[in-house]
């Protein structure tokens, strides 16, 4: 085959479910979250769209994307800095009607001229809160024998606390469970509350391209906000809705815990691999130095991204680039983001510091393995 | 409009003293530092100091060079007018040549120059490890009003006579210059960069093409015929840290002063003047319960299970349990078995040292030979690999190779 690209073109959504980490968007999206030593998250979903040929992705920004726009700069280190499709950022306020959107049904409608003057056959859509490598040819591939108007992805989870626990916000994005036969889904449910094992969906959709365009279209005249909740379950009836289970590993993110507990599992090898075998992960380069561990620096069960400096104990720890550890700190069960500087002496356990975190000489911070401290971007501690 | 001044890089030496590691690459192209190649410092400080058209000179095994600079965009020379052009020996009108000296090269290319018409050109040396801004040698070169300049360094008066020496007086203007002579008059080495006005350039590389008794080489004949006619000639006085990298115990030796970078003056860590690369794109690096990390620098995508002491692992090597690996340059993507041991030595790209391997030994009072093996090499179980060994093909499980 000459060309091996799907006819699909990928659609993302940044800003889904901010509001289930508010710490963490304080100055960033859910997209632009740091993961995995090295990584954002929106790196997973965007590579994985690269490497099964989706060259033509579209992001729908809602607000706080600097971060996002900084990261992604030209598109050029996923390889999408081209002449035909590439990466399109569409900023809120695109369009002069409409204002920042709410749900998918008003990002779309934003871009429908857009969309319209696309080419391939395919929409590929998904949110940026789960870190997968995820097979999109695999997806179409199933989408098309099958038939269907629809095929939403979903993975067998348990629902997580801080999800089914009540929450009075009623601006949280929605989640959904499904309910399937077979692979035809007969019932979507919202914000479920139910407990063991669900088929929480991923919000991974693929579909044809006029199809999504008609469906918007009719949706948002009559004042549809959401997807699925204005489209597919008021005619889950008439359409022909499919699931697709995805059985490989997926770091989803619902909370600070779940993100915590995340990062975590990937000190196990397993995991790592499961994360990172086949595909590459592409994202922005920073031309960091390789880490150098100095005198009496000691590192157990870490992983460790460049440009860091060790001089301390670093224990069960995911360090991101440019971490600097100073003598006779120790740091067991932490998250430390790019450039966060803990001096001599300093003593963190079960600490997430963000980005540029600094934590002086000799101060001490304890969190718990249900309650992990934040710090937030820039502090001085 | 010209360029004021761009750069034509000599990549094309084979290296022939690096024997294992330049077997399938041209000496510049030959890893360094963790996760540089050693042109990186060449066109990182290229582009540190403000030039962005750079010619590479390439001639011997081009291939790995070629595709690692592919359009420049890890060094951000990938520009509409300049950027960085890889420059092979081509065929003419009149026929077709290898590149006969360093100046031949640039003669051959002197199309390639007019195209930017510089003021002038600066010419560089692609297996140096160095980092220097070439912008405060041309203010040198315009304040002493030179035509051409040369950066040297001083050296212990004993070694002089190893270098090409320049000869200056207290103006630093150049008076004589001497290769590797018996009696050196000068310590001051030059280090093979050069600042020349481009019509000077060009008059003298013409000039040296037409005669056929000349070896076409910047020392021996464009600089005694620059002395011979009484150009404005000067020496530049580079202190910091250099090194040129041609054997394979001072590439060795050069790896390890960067775990140094408090006493070897060779700090890559500095922001102010990053060495740029093209990255490996792998995970963070992962230490191991049970692993031990020793004054070392591990790289993006190393997985350690065992212990690594006062080494550097390049992108994507793993150490697994037990295995001892120290004073050691281990290469990109290579494996190092269990109950390996790996002491005082270079390992090159994707090997794989069986379990229980010895590879090197650390130095003693009798023996102190820095062992190599070339890319790709596997080396068997229990195999034993001598300090003094160069290793180029397989070794079998128990073999031992001196």
């Amino acid at each position: 085959m000459v060309n091996a690209n799907a006819d699909a073109m990928g659609i993302i959504f940044p800003n889904i479910y901010d509001k289930y980490v508010p710490e963490l968007v304080s100055e960033r999206l859910m997209a632009s979250i740091p993961f995995a030593s090295r990584y954002r998250l929106v790196d997973f979903l965007l590579s994985s769209m690269v490497n099964c040929g989706i060259d033509n992705i579209a992001i729908l920004v809602r607000q706080n994307y600097f971060s996002l726009l900084d990261h992604l700069g030209s598109g050029r280190e996923w390889d999408l800095a081209r002449k035909k499709g590439g990466l399109n950022i569409f900023p809120p306020y695109a369009q002069k009607t409409i204002g920042m959107y709410g749900g998918r049904v008003e990002g779309l409608a934003s871009i429908l001229p857009f969309l319209k003057s696309q080419k391939e056959k395919y929409v590929v859509i998904s949110d940026t809160n789960i870190a997968v490598n995820f097979d999109f040819n695999a997806l179409i591939e199933a989408h098309i024998a099958s038939g269907a108007d629809v095929t939403m992805t979903y993975r067998k989870e348990v629902l997580p606390k801080s999800l089914v626990e009540v929450d009075d916000d009623t601006t949280r994005d929605l989640y959904y469970t499904l309910e399937v036969n077979g692979d035809r889904v007969e019932k979507i449910n919202i914000n479920s509350q139910e407990s063991g094992e669900q088929n929480f969906s991923m919000n991974i959709y693929v579909m044809e391209r006029e199809w999504l365009i008609d469906k918007v279209h009719k949706a948002f005249v009559s004042g549809g906000v959401y997807f699925e909740r204005d489209i597919l379950i008021p005619q889950i009836d008439e359409l022909d809705i499919r699931g697709f289970e995805f059985t490989g590993y997926a770091a989803r993110i619902t909370d600070m815990k779940s993100y915590f507990d995340e990062n975590m599992k990937l000190l196990q090898d397993e995991n790592l691999e499961a994360l990172f075998a086949g595909h590459p992960i592409y994202t922005k380069i920073r031309d960091d130095n390789p880490t150098r561990y100095v005198g009496e620096a000691n590192a157990d069960n870490v992983m460790v991204a460049d440009g860091c400096v060790i001089e301390g104990e670093i224990e069960n720890s995911i360090l991101f680039r440019g971490v600097k550890i100073g003598k006779g700190a120790k740091v067991k069960n932490c998250i430390l983001m790019q450039d966060t500087v803990v001096e001599d002496g300093a003593s963190l356990e079960y600490v997430i510091t963000d980005k540029r975190v600094a934590v002086s000489e000799g101060k001490e911070l304890k969190g718990t393995d249900t309650f992990p401290v934040y710090i937030a971007k820039h502090q001085a501690v | 409009m010209g360029k004021e001044m761009i750069a034509m890089l000599l990549a094309g030496g084979q290296g022939s003293r690096l024997y294992a590691l330049t077997q399938k690459l041209a000496k510049p192209a030959v890893p360094f530092g963790g996760k540089y190649r050693i042109i990186d410092f060449p066109l990182s400080n290229c582009v540190n100091s403000g030039i962005d058209t750079v010619g590479i000179l390439t001639q011997y095994q081009p291939l790995v060079l070629n595709e690692y600079i592919g359009n420049g965009q890890p060094w951000d020379l990938d520009r509409l007018y300049g950027g960085v052009h890889v420059l092979p020996p081509y065929q003419k009108a009149s026929g077709s040549d290898w590149y006969k000296g360093t100046a031949n090269a640039i003669y051959q290319n002197l199309s390639f120059i007019e195209r930017y018409d510089p003021e002038y050109v600066i010419i560089l040396s692609g297996d140096q490890i160095c980092k220097q801004d070439y912008s405060d040698f041309l203010r040198f070169h315009k304040e002493k009003g030179a035509e051409f300049s040369v950066a040297v360094m001083e050296v212990p008066w004993e070694e002089a006579s190893r270098f090409g020496l320049m000869v200056a007086d207290g103006d630093d203007k150049i008076t004589e210059f001497q290769e590797k002579p018996k009696n050196p008059k000068s310590n001051l080495a030059s280090m093979g960069i050069y600042i020349f006005n481009w019509d000077i350039l060009r008059k003298y590389l013409i000039e040296d093409e037409a005669d056929p008794e000349s070896e076409n080489d910047f020392g021996n004949n464009i600089i005694p015929n620059l002395l011979r006619d009484g150009r404005r000639m000067y020496a530049y006085h580079f202190s910091g840290y250099w090194k040129d990298v041609g054997t394979i115990s001072s590439l060795w030796e050069a790896n390890m002063e960067v775990l140094d970078p408090e006493h070897s003056g060779i700090n890559l860590f500095d922001d102010n003047w990053k060495i740029y690369s093209r990255n490996s794109g792998m995970t963070g690096h992962k230490i191991s319960s049970g692993a031990k990390v020793e004054n070392s620098m591990i790289t993006d995508g190393c997985k350690v299970y065992g212990d690594v002491k006062h080494s550097i692992l390049f992108a994507g090597v793993k150490v697994e349990p037990g295995a001892v690996v120290e004073d050691a340059v281990v290469m990109g993507g290579t494996i190092i078995k269990a109950g390996a041991k790996v002491s005082h030595c270079i390992v090159a790209e994707n090997v794989v040292i069986g379990e229980n391997a010895v590879v090197g030994a650390m130095p003693t009072e009798e023996e102190s030979g820095v062992a190599t093996i070339g890319a790709g090499i596997y080396v068997g179980d229990g195999a034993k690999i001598g300090p003094n060994a160069m290793i180029n093909e397989n070794v079998k499980d128990g073999e031992e190779k001196w």
